[in-house]
């Protein structure tokens, strides 16, 4: 990338990461709230009353899931609802009729609504902190690369899975069953709430189907140093995917799916 | 002379629908270019193509020899736009749309500010810049959407019906803005339904229609190619207009009491009109001509193009 479009593909990035900096009620305070209600009657509540799971207490067990919950939802939500509103009311337009690469513009988006991703499951992390601190649980980070890595590398997927639900979206009911109806899903079922080792067959080999699963567990192996699955091998699969979904991204603006007639 | 818009055979097809038909025209650098043409005559798809909101099914299209799919990035960043529609970024005060756009360009912060600044108080809002675009008059949103496209300083500004909906104050204040941006050596593009907006400001203008271009030529030279009407006063009117047989004469007819002929020749014809008048016996008691406007001169021609169904002669004239 040389400088000119260096500068360009920084005040896109700016420009989305200050979207959504300066409305925090409308980005940040609400999974907070969630997480508190998710950390107080699944943690608190109900959490006292089972068994640990892995050897751990079931709140310490389901933050990692709950932070990878808050952090692609978020992180997918933040550029699908960019790009998608941006064409609805056109001023996207901005953007691609300026002389910005499509690179740097697929860029710009991916990593704006990634750090969104991140941010929240810091915020998430902090709500989790202080109900383990009230409910007298040590927590510490066993492997600290590998819960960077999976954070990083989950927020950018879904952040670039949020460009493709941008542009593919025709209306604002698509991004509701996006969020709702699939990913959400998936996550429940990604053993945010219990491992694997508590499910029946055949239930339990579907789960590996499921790719949240990965990422549940990788952020969780990089937390707690337990995993479900292989955290190197899901590493780098999870990698391999965001490159490959990052290039349908930069393909997609190439060809103006869902922006030019 | 360069070229700032060179098109060739351009084509867009929407299904059945052939918003763009072999399009083809020249706009030199320096140029006020005006594109009139009735609604759904392709204008704004032509100028969609330019900047890359719609892709060309077939032909060629260079904004300063920049191909503008190919080198899409050099031809964009020439470009100033004023669409028609309100598409400004909702989310951010009207000062820091105008800093986005700058830096979208390779502007950097600093000197985006400060042009961003001096578009404002170009189009005269700069006490606004802290005001989101929702907020702005409707006048104060068309200037805004100039300040916009004057933002990255364009070699080639687009103004698609950049006075559309303003009041008569307004537009003249935009006509001068615009005026200056082409005196200091910016390629000016205007489409627009004033007729007077074009006769006024353009060097040229294109008329299209059905996605073809009909006619390139100077305002003057257009209305030169209509009719003109000389009107003339009798004292004693005839219930029927009395008939002229020599060459020029189109129709001859009586209006509200006054002798109104028709004629190609314009002022020419008077000589012999005033002449067989009063062999006829007629005393004529004043005369004026009518010269025909640019907007007759338009009517005509986009009705004859859609009543025969092709314009190729024309565009075999003025290729």
């Amino acid at each position: 990338m040389n400088r000119f479009d260096l500068v360009g593909f920084r005040t896109l990035l700016r420009r989305e990461i200050l979207r959504y900096v300066r409305r925090p009620r409308n980005t940040f305070l609400p999974p907070m709230i969630t997480n508190v209600l998710y950390f107080a009657v699944f943690g608190v509540v109900l959490g006292g009353r089972i068994d640990e799971i892995a050897g751990f207490r079931y709140i310490l067990f389901i933050l990692p899931g709950l932070i990878v919950l808050g952090s692609i939802s978020n992180a997918f939500e933040n550029a699908s609802f960019s790009i998608f509103h941006g064409r609805w009311n056109e001023y996207i337009h901005e953007v691609i009729t300026s002389p910005l690469s499509h690179t740097s513009m697929v860029l710009a988006y991916i990593f704006a609504a990634a750090l969104r991703g991140l941010l929240v499951g810091a915020i998430i992390a902090g709500v989790g902190v202080v109900f383990l601190w009230l409910t007298g649980t040590p927590l510490g980070v066993a492997q600290p690369f590998y819960f960077a890595a999976f954070m990083l590398v989950i927020a950018l997927l879904f952040a670039s899975f949020g460009v493709v639900g941008g542009l593919w979206a025709r209306d604002f009911d698509y991004l509701t069953v996006l969020n709702q109806f699939i990913i959400r899903p998936l996550v429940f079922f990604g053993g945010v709430f219990y491992s694997l080792d508590v499910i029946p067959e055949p239930f339990k080999t579907l789960s590996y189907l499921n790719p949240m699963i990965y990422m549940v567990n990788g952020v969780r192996y990089g937390m707690l140093s337990y995993a479900d699955v292989d955290p190197d091998l899901a590493l780098v699969v999870l990698t391999g995917l965001t490159l490959v979904v990052i290039a349908v991204d930069v393909y997609l603006f190439k060809e103006g799916y869902g922006l030019v007639d | 002379m360069a070229e700032a818009i060179r098109v060739r055979d351009l084509r867009k097809n929407y299904g059945d629908v052939q918003a763009l038909d072999g399009l083809s025209l020249t706009v030199e650098e320096g140029e006020f270019f005006g594109l009139l043409g009735p609604n759904g005559a392709g204008k704004t798809t032509f100028i969609n193509v330019l900047v890359g909101l719609v892709r060309e099914t077939g032909g060629e299209a260079e904004v300063f020899g920049f191909d503008v799919e190919t080198d899409y990035r050099e031809a964009r960043d020439r470009i100033g736009l004023a669409p028609q529609e309100f598409n400004v970024d909702r989310f951010f005060p009207i000062r820091e749309v105008l800093c986005h756009k700058a830096g979208y360009h390779g502007i950097d912060h600093e000197e985006a500010q400060r042009r961003a600044d001096e578009a404002l108080k170009t189009v005269g809002i700069y006490e606004k810049r802290d005001t989101r675009f929702d907020w702005l008059s409707g006048g104060m949103k068309r200037r805004f959407m100039l300040a916009r496209a004057l933002v990255s300083d364009p070699e080639l500004l687009i103004l698609d019906e950049p006075t559309a909906g303003v009041d008569v104050q307004l537009r003249h204040d935009l006509w001068d803005i615009i005026n200056r941006m082409n005196d200091e050596g910016t390629t000016i593009l205007l489409t627009t339904h004033y007729i007077e907006e074009a006769e006024r400001l353009c060097d040229r203008v294109a008329i299209v229609d059905s996605g073809r271009k009909v006619e390139v030529a100077s305002p003057d030279e257009l209305m030169s190619r209509g009719t003109d009407t000389v009107d003339v006063g009798l004292a004693d009117p005839p219930t029927v207009a009395p008939t002229f047989d020599y060459d020029g004469v189109v129709e001859s007819r009586m209006a509200e009491g006054r002798l109104e002929v028709v004629t190609s020749r314009g002022g020419a014809l008077v000589p012999d009109l005033l002449r067989d008048l009063e062999a006829m016996g007629h005393e004529v008691t004043d005369l004026d001509i009518r010269r025909a406007s640019l907007e007759e001169v338009f009517v005509d021609m986009t009705r004859t193009d859609s009543s025969v169904g092709g314009s190729s002669e024309a565009e075999e004239v003025v290729q």
